[in-house]
């Protein structure tokens, strides 16, 4: 707690002041500050203020000023006839003097509940702002507090310790895990997250009075404020084994967590900076100063990595150090298989994960590159084991098309005899810019005999009129559709309509991500055509028997 | 057990007393709010059962209070039916993101509202 006090009479500060002390109350002395030092002093935000009547000119304003602070306010009077202007003040308490250090007491803290309530109306009409107030203040996901509430415990912290360490957590994600898993999945990953973070320091650092921690800095980010410890000389090692520590903790537990599939697509980064206090420098300068200094450290160790995975793909694809995967797809009715989708990972630990592969190819432009390899292993991998009128479904990335080797492709230059097994699956979440060069292409492949497929379809990007000038042989739906659509009856009804219409174009509807019977059930009996999902198949090296 | 209240949202007087005097009369608890601030208000004061939303509102419109309420962790049991006056594919993608349970395209027919509900209903019972 903060009181801060502008009384002139000594007896009522040194009140005050043991009040603050059996409090563990911070006491500030703002008599000799001039009214502009104390406006200052009241953006720190007190938890209480107490003015000697006839300190202050401007009342109104103090109290305005208060309660923007979100302070509760407390006049003392010397006389009964002041109090006339401390009700006009619209005080939340006032204390004719003397008074007892137990009045005393009793009124600050009657004070501080009046204020509360000012600060968090009850009222019904007023619980929406309330709500809406707390969501500026903690973060809804995470409970840490965000950066304006932290900026003034930081500089608390920084005058009780003399030094201050600031961690910058930096996220990246390869892939949208929004746009794939949904956004409950990515709050899901940033939720349990800062739960990591809290546990890491609950194990790390026996004073927990030591750690802060604000969200959502800029996108995902998380800034944590902390002190470490140390002799000088050694600090500087100590930081570095806490943030690689920090780092392969918050990995091995989002992999456990979430799978190695979505720990695959999130990069963890940690900068560190170190501040000393310093009376000459604005605590909050210096305070941003650090944030912006942690930032760009964990940003520069992002940057390295980078640097490493592009490394790591050229020599990938020096060494064709891909491998293959197939994931059945089976006919609703019958559960036989159907056809396989081809994945592609690499096998270097860095590149394990197919989205991260292609970002990394996209930032390198090797695109082209890793989607012919990638095109000619799927083909060569199947190819033995793929039975009569079994299809092969490959992913096309849509650089692809920019790629004359690719707009060219012949059944023969992947070495099958007939295109028609091979389905051309392009994703409905790329816009696609040029509508009529595009459709062009696709007529090509189509003469050539290929197929196509609209994957992630119904997701959003586009409207079913775009999906029928495709006229695509097959439409996947879009996951987001899919999960818990059981219980869901606006995505079974969505679902019903991309059925009809599918019939009515003559394509077949596969449903992608079943995992649970019940929504095998409920797409089987809206007529899905074919599905695919961990409930019969995982993909996997082979062809299942 | 009490029995949770089902909030109809709409800024349409006649209309949140028709639908309420429906549901009141199946025996269901009705709670009603005019815009979406104040259905947000309700919803945090008698965390309904389920939540019938008109799209079309001023302010806040439906999509945002939908999306408020399917994201807040305590109102995740919450079952929300969109009431539309258009029912085409778009809006209903619109409802897929809001995170929309159901919808029912207005004018309101009881029958189709009645079997809605309970089959809402049903659904988050089962899911308890």
């Amino acid at each position: 707690m903060r009181i801060l006090a502008r009384v002139r009479e000594d007896q009522l500060r040194r009140a005050l002041q043991k009040i603050a002390e059996t409090r563990g109350a911070v006491f500030v002395d703002a008599e000799p500050l001039s009214e502009e030092e104390l406006g200052d002093a009241l953006r720190a935000a007190p938890d209480v203020v107490v003015v000697e009547a006839g300190e202050v000119d401007d009342l109104a304003r103090l109290r305005a000023e208060t309660n923007g602070a979100g302070s509760a306010l407390v006049i003392a009077c010397h006389d009964s006839d002041r109090c006339e202007t401390v009700a006009l003040a619209n005080a939340d308490d006032w204390i004719l003097l003397p008074a007892s250090d137990r009045e005393l007491d009793i009124r600050l803290e009657t004070a501080l509940q009046r204020a509360e309530g000012v600060r968090f109306p009850r009222r019904t009409e007023e619980t929406i702002d309330r709500l809406r107030f707390q969501e500026l203040l903690y973060d809804r996901l995470t409970g840490f507090p965000t950066l304006p509430v932290m900026i003034d415990r930081a500089r608390e912290l920084l005058d009780r310790r003399g030094e201050l360490t600031i961690l910058y957590i930096h996220y990246v994600w390869y892939s949208k895990i929004e746009e794939i898993y949904g956004w409950q999945k990515l709050d899901d990953v940033l939720e349990s997250t800062a739960a990591a973070v809290r546990d890491f320091y609950a194990r790390e650092c026996d004073d927990g009075d030591n750690l802060m921690m604000v969200a959502h800095v800029a996108d995902d980010d998380f800034i944590l404020f902390t002190h470490v410890p140390a002799e000088p000389g050694v600090a500087e090692r100590r930081l570095k084994t806490l943030t690689t520590r920090l780092e392969g903790f918050l990995r091995s537990r989002m992999e456990r967590e979430h799978g190695e599939e979505i720990a695959a697509l999130v990069g963890v980064y940690v900068g560190t900076a170190t501040i000393f206090r310093n009376p000459k420098i604005r605590t909050e300068r210096l305070i941003y100063r650090a944030i912006r200094e942690a930032a760009d450290a964990a940003r520069g160790a992002e940057e390295w990595e980078r640097t490493l995975k592009i490394s790591d793909l050229k020599a990938t694809l020096r060494e064709g150090a891909v491998f293959m995967e197939y994931h059945p797809i089976i006919v609703t009715q019958t559960e036989e298989i159907y056809g396989f989708e081809a994945l592609a990972r690499g096998t270097r630990r860095s590149l394990r994960s197919p989205e991260v592969l292609f970002q990394v190819a996209e930032e390198a432009n090797l695109i082209w590159e890793l989607s012919r390899l990638l095109r000619q292993r799927a083909v060569q991998g199947i190819l033995p084991n793929l039975k009569q009128g079994q299809f092969l479904f490959l992913n096309v990335d849509p650089h692809d098309f920019d790629d004359p080797e690719f707009r060219n492709l012949r059944g023969e230059d992947l070495g099958i005899d007939d295109p028609g097994r091979i389905v051309l699956e392009i994703t409905e979440r790329t816009a696609i810019k040029d509508y009529a060069r595009f459709q062009e292409y696709l007529t090509a492949f189509r003469e050539r005999g290929f197929r196509f497929a609209v994957d992630d379809a119904g997701s959003g990007y586009a409207g079913l009129g775009s999906i029928a000038n495709l006229a695509p042989d097959f439409i996947k739906l879009d996951i987001s559709l899919i999960s818990n659509i059981d219980s869901n009856f606006l995505k079974q009804n969505l679902v019903e309509t991309i059925v009809g219409f599918a019939e009515s174009q003559g394509a077949q509807v596969v449903a992608e991500g079943i995992e649970r019977r019940e929504e095998f059930e409920t797409v089987r009996d809206l007529g899905v055509h074919l599905t695919q999902g961990f409930l019969f198949h995982k993909p996997s090296a082979g062809v299942p028997e | 057990m009490e029995q949770k209240p089902i909030l109809v949202v709409d800024d349409d007087p006649d209309a949140v007393e028709i639908v309420g005097t429906f549901l009141e009369s199946r025996g269901y608890r009705v709670a009603s709010a005019p815009d979406g601030r104040q259905a947000l208000a309700k919803v945090d004061e008698l965390r309904p059962a389920l939540v019938l939303l008109d799209v079309m509102m001023p302010g806040m419109d439906g999509w945002e209070v939908c999306r408020i309420i399917k994201n807040h962790p305590d109102y995740g049991d919450t079952r929300v039916v969109m009431l539309t006056a258009r029912g085409e594919f778009a809006d209903k993608q619109e409802g897929l993101r809001c995170g929309a349970d159901d919808y029912i395209v207005k004018p309101i027919r009881l029958d189709e509202l009645g079997q809605k509900v309970e089959r809402n209903l049903e659904a988050r019972r089962r899911a308890q």
